[in-house]
């Protein structure tokens, strides 16, 4: 079953902590319930995604690799 | 027997998969660091990480025949010089092994960020007297006066910068965004590649520490080996100080200034150790040896310093080290903070420091070792306060 996703953010070549911080920027814009995908480069955001969520509440629904080194995450907003 | 021989496969393969599948907790890079680091000091002196960029700058100045630069020490016989480059090779080979390695090429804003965060650290270390490195994470365990002045720099640079970047994420958004690449890249099925070329490095790394051991040096040898080591555990554990002193503030995750503090622990228990005994001290004076890692920069100009570098590595991503460990697992946005720290270095240290140092009457940068004032337990305890204060506060 694919998760319906309402936004994608590229983080793609980022370092930390832009992803990070757009990640968190990104999901502040969002409404509760909604589904944003994130993609990223960055190994640092491998752990600290899971560990944001935990800390902020929100669901971390996927976590993934893709080709070409690209981690991929999709997380629901409380 | 092929029964045995499999399992015995089995039982490697799980331990590799232990080391190499997922990041270790910050905690554990925070006690091997701070024991790596206490051994550092027995057998010469506490880790450093500016000097060895000034090094690298120097020797490239050299060479191009600028700053009329001479002498300079070059970098395969400087101690701390190469410890940096280990750790560049340290981290390189944990990205292997783990198959995290690849370039990651950011946009052009980032770039331009790497290189003046690298800058202002280069400027910063230069005034202040040390880094993220010498001046904290070994300076705070050294007893030193001026390194706590030196952290509530590195502490007010960091959040300033932080406020920068939500400024420029939310008027500049174009700043970190735009064409970015990677290559090199494993995944799970492919990149087998990468676990080869990781144990190759390391056997390398060996032969180079085996060579120098031949040449009397066994020091060398040593500072070769330990920064390998060093490097592989930032890289597995994301040792990382910009995000100690960052991330309570930005997402409230305090692994990073857990494992940091784990750290200075047991370096200070360590250094505490070998500078009342006088460990290590061979023919130097004993006062000598208790004077280690305690710079003339108490009180005014370690937190002037700080400021400028904490600055400098928020922007950046990474401080002196954590610019090596992740150039070392391919963030090119790493590599540019890391050539504007060895190319400016030598610059701040010939032009801009001079002046500065004037500017400053003497009792503003002084060398204050707290046991000369209050003793060493007293010391000991206002610092364990201070870590504690901070733990609690996460």
């Amino acid at each position: 079953m694919e998760t319906e996703i309402d936004k994608t953010l590229d983080c793609k070549g980022l370092s930390c902590p832009m992803p990070m911080m757009k990640l968190a920027k990104t999901m502040k814009g969002m409404k509760s319930g909604e589904v944003l995908e994130m993609l990223g480069t960055d190994p640092g955001t491998k752990s600290d995604i899971p560990s944001w969520c935990e800390k902020s509440g929100n669901t971390l629904l996927e976590q993934n690799d893709l080709e070409g080194g690209v981690n991929r995450f999709v997380l629901q907003k409380k | 027997m092929a029964e045995e021989s499999n399992t015995n496969k089995g039982i490697l393969s799980k331990l590799f998969q232990t080391f190499f599948a997922k990041h270790w907790p910050v905690w554990v890079g925070g006690i091997i660091l701070g024991l790596l680091n206490v051994f550092l000091f027995m057998i010469k002196s506490p880790w450093g990480g500016s000097g060895g960029y000034n090094n690298w700058g120097e020797n490239v100045y050299q060479a191009m025949g600028f700053l009329g630069l001479q002498n300079v020490t070059p970098t395969n016989t400087s101690l701390y010089g190469m410890l940096n480059i280990l750790i560049i090779l340290g981290a390189f080979a944990g990205a292997l092994l783990s198959k995290e390695f690849a370039l990651r090429i950011p946009p052009v804003g980032e770039l331009i960020k790497g290189f003046i965060g690298g800058g202002l650290m280069a400027i910063g270390a230069t005034l202040g007297i040390g880094c993220t490195i010498g001046g904290f994470f070994s300076g705070i365990p050294a007893l030193s006066g001026g390194a706590i002045f030196l952290t509530i720099g590195l502490f007010l640079g960091t959040l300033v910068a932080l406020k920068y970047l939500f400024w420029e994420m939310e008027k500049f958004p174009g700043f970190s965004t735009g064409k970015s690449r990677t290559f090199l890249a494993a995944s799970e099925k492919t990149g087998g590649w990468q676990i080869w070329l990781g144990w190759i490095v390391i056997i390398i790394v060996f032969v180079m520490a085996y060579n120098y051991f031949g040449n009397e040096n066994a020091v060398m040898s040593w500072f070769i080996i330990i920064g390998l080591i060093m490097g592989l555990i930032c890289q597995r554990s994301r040792f990382c100080i910009v995000a100690s002193f960052r991330d309570p503030f930005m997402t409230g995750k305090s692994s990073s200034t857990v494992g940091v503090i784990t750290g200075l622990i047991i370096g200070l228990i360590g250094f505490t150790v070998i500078k009342i005994f006088g460990i290590g001290a061979g023919e130097t004076a004993l006062r000598a040896r208790e004077m280690t890692w305690v710079f003339p920069h108490f009180w005014l100009r370690a937190p002037i310093g700080g400021f400028i570098f904490g600055l400098g590595m928020t922007v950046a991503g990474g401080c002196a080290v954590g610019a090596l460990w992740r150039f070392g697992e391919g963030q090119v946005k790493l590599w540019a903070a890391v050539l504007g720290f060895l190319l400016i270095s030598p610059i701040s240290k010939k032009f801009i420091v001079p002046g500065f140092v004037d500017l400053l009457p003497h009792n503003l940068r002084y060398k204050n070792f707290m046991p000369d004032y209050i003793g060493y337990t007293w010391s000991v305890v206002i610092v364990l306060a201070i870590l504690f204060l901070w733990y609690v506060f996460v």
